[in-house]
């Protein structure tokens, strides 16, 4: 069956790029191609910054960076997490769900105003292992239920929601520890704490992608999951190490939003998996995997927050942020989709 | 895949996909009538038929994209911003709001599909974004509020609410769609198509099929009964929201794969549907009904996906599953 259908495919395949890629394709190669590509996000983030600074000169004064700084941190943290599951092609869209988890464990065992608990920082690891748990519940269900990842992570997403919105009692409930709460309100060299942890983050992030062996891993699974199985590598452990590693970075993030926000309830996820996914689409790594990273990944956290704080220094209605993200994630990924490998869309 | 115990070949069996979640049902409701008779009455069914409805009608539409071997994540969106459009326009344009509700919807339907076929986007990427994209303007039509039906409007509303023999309006409406969707698949030319790219979408195309139209019309489809339900939805509530159908995107979706609709496209259809979205609908009920925290509904209907999808999903179609 599958033989007989492989040259199909080909023929299919060489009629519809040419007619497909017509017109991203020659916009890109009339910009310089591949080279242009790469550079693109940055090139983006620049001139982004430049104009916005022309038309409000408040966008560069110190106070607005700092505040730049502090929206980025939850989006830069949940969108590094994201970036190892889109390298391997993959998708995960229960970053909210798994966000909201944490969020509820942090705030229900550190002390709130809900019950006598005061765990302390014993609460942020336990948020940040029930986000890892929940990652490698995901990864599990992708890889032993053989289910493609965006429909094992959208049955995560729900039951992430629901468990936390139950345990929360449908309410919101403050967090009252204030060393937890520290990581929003204190400052070290000027930026809040949740900065210097989601630089870490990055730090950590990258380390892991550039210098460890599952990081190499991913990016050949994304590149080609059969060439990589054939060259010995256990797939099926890549896949689920990198959804708990996911859930990892998602479990630092919901800890984050919690000490933000100084409460956790029902929606503490909403748009949060929107603006994570525009970022690392952005950012320029392909969703149809292995090429990209977390480098690429920070300066598409980078644009998304730019774009939405020069929009509100522009006065330019708030509500219509999610449109903007929104077409730019359609026009990121039409320039960027390496067409060529693609056999079917679905 | 040789591994050939008996119980993973009875659900590989074509028919008995089919038949699995009929039985369901059936079990569904004589379990129920046997906790609480009375149950089955023509006054409780109708009931349960009318909450039905909205999520009816949106997940006939998504199973078209389905059928497809796609998906659709933008309904919610679509339908919140039609229940939206229809609150705000009925006080200037009166009748002409419905169809404007609903063309807004066939709209980003469309959007949709052309995103999806023309650039080549994933059909989950292109729906989330063009989702986000409609979410934006309905909040920034609304201004983030929800909008209540005036007086005035409700006059023109009344017509979804009224009953009709003994039927609530919105059950016949879901079942014209129902019938209309169910014969558009079977005999129409489009139909067949939608069926024939699902099934195999490199032998459709060489066969001669156009699929990147098949594909657009589907999600246009797709977009407009969304966007119905949104019309339904708000005239049931007397107000449209921007968050107003967010909670039924997983139902809706659920809704088609308990039915027997496989994601990898090619089998299933609106009958099918029909019964995924009374199983899911009694399931509610049901847990209402034993005592399970309504919070915890989507946890159920989380892992009532991930088990659907795992009994009904073709692995043969997929070589790398991603």
């Amino acid at each position: 069956m599958t033989i007989q259908t492989e040259p199909l495919k080909s023929v299919s395949d060489i009629e519809r790029t040419t007619l497909m890629t017509f017109l991203p394709g020659r916009i890109a190669t009339m910009l310089g191609g591949r080279r242009w590509r790469r550079l693109a996000p940055l090139a983006v983030l620049v001139v982004l910054c430049i104009l916005i600074t022309i038309a409000n000169p408040n966008f560069i004064e110190l106070r607005n960076l700092v505040r730049l700084a502090n929206s980025a941190a939850v989006p830069l943290t949940l969108a590094m997490g994201l970036t190892f599951i889109i390298l391997m092609g993959s998708i995960d869209l229960s970053v909210e769900g798994t966000l909201s988890v944490a969020a509820m464990v942090v705030v229900l065992l550190a002390a709130n105003d809900s019950n006598g608990n005061d765990y302390g920082w014993w609460a942020v690891l336990a948020a940040i292992a029930s986000g890892t748990i929940m990652g490698l519940i995901s990864g599990l269900v992708q890889t032993m239920l053989r289910i493609p990842s965006f429909m094992a992570t959208l049955g995560m997403w729900f039951i992430g929601l629901g468990l936390s919105v139950y345990m929360l009692g449908g309410s919101a409930i403050r967090l009252n520890d204030a060393s937890i709460r520290d990581l929003a309100l204190h400052r070290f060299l000027g930026l809040p704490l949740a900065v210097w942890v989601a630089i870490g983050a990055f730090a950590l992030a990258a380390v892991i992608q550039y210098y460890t062996r599952l990081g190499r891993h991913i990016l050949a699974i994304g590149g080609d999951e059969d060439v990589t199985k054939l060259s010995g590598v256990n797939v099926t452990r890549v896949r689920i190490a990198a959804f708990a590693l996911a859930g990892f970075f998602f479990g630092i993030a919901g800890v984050l939003a919690a000490a933000q926000l100084g409460q956790s309830h029902a929606v503490i996820g909403d748009g949060r998996l929107f603006a994570a996914v525009t970022a690392v689409v952005v950012g320029g790594t392909a969703l149809t995997g292995g090429e990209g990273g977390v480098v690429n990944t920070l300066i598409g956290v980078l644009i998304v927050t730019v774009l939405a704080n020069g929009m509100i220094l522009l006065g330019i209605s708030p509500y219509i942020q999610q449109t903007v993200q929104g077409l730019m994630i359609i026009a990121a990924v039409a320039l960027s989709l390496d067409r060529v490998r693609l056999k079917i869309v679905k | 895949m040789n591994e050939g115990f008996s119980i993973r070949q009875v659900f590989e069996g074509k028919w008995t996909q089919g038949a699995i979640p009929l039985v369901l049902l059936v079990a569904l409701l004589l379990i129920i009538e046997i906790a609480a008779p009375g149950f089955l009455t023509g006054e409780t069914l109708a009931l349960l038929f009318a909450n039905t409805a909205v999520l009816f009608i949106l997940a006939t539409g998504v199973t078209f994209a389905i059928l497809l071997g796609g998906i659709d994540l933008s309904i919610q969106a679509v339908a919140s911003l039609a229940s939206v459009m229809l609150a705000q326009l009925l006080p200037s344009l009166g009748f002409a709001a419905f169809p404007v509700a609903i063309l807004s919807g066939l709209a980003f339907g469309l959007l949709s599909g052309i995103v999806h076929v023309k650039l080549r986007v994933p059909s989950f990427v292109a729906t989330l974004a063009t989702g986000g994209v409609v979410t934006g303007l309905a909040l920034w039509v609304s201004n983030g509020r929800a909008i209540t039906i005036e007086e005035a409007g409700r006059e023109k509303t009344a017509w979804i609410n009224a009953t009709i023999f003994g039927l609530p309006m919105v059950v016949l409406i879901s079942a014209l769609i129902g019938i209309v969707s169910f014969l558009v698949l079977r005999y129409t030319r489009f139909g067949r198509q939608a069926i024939a790219v699902g099934a195999g979408e490199p032998a459709a195309w060489a066969a001669g099929i156009n699929v990147d139209r098949t594909k657009i019309i589907a999600f246009a489809a797709s977009g407009m009964l969304a966007a119905i339900a949104g019309v339904v939805l708000a005239a049931r509530l007397s107000s449209g929201s921007p968050v107003l159908a967010n909670q039924l995107l997983l139902p809706a979706i659920a809704a088609v794969i308990v039915g027997g609709t496989a994601i990898t496209g090619g089998l299933g259809g609106v009958a099918r549907t029909a019964v995924g979205a009374l199983i899911i609908s009694i399931v509610r009920i049901g847990m209402t009904f034993v005592g399970v925290n309504i919070f915890l509904e989507n946890m159920v209907f989380g892992a009532v996906l991930i088990a659907a999808v795992a009994i009904t999903i073709d692995r043969s179609k997929i070589a790398v599953i991603k």
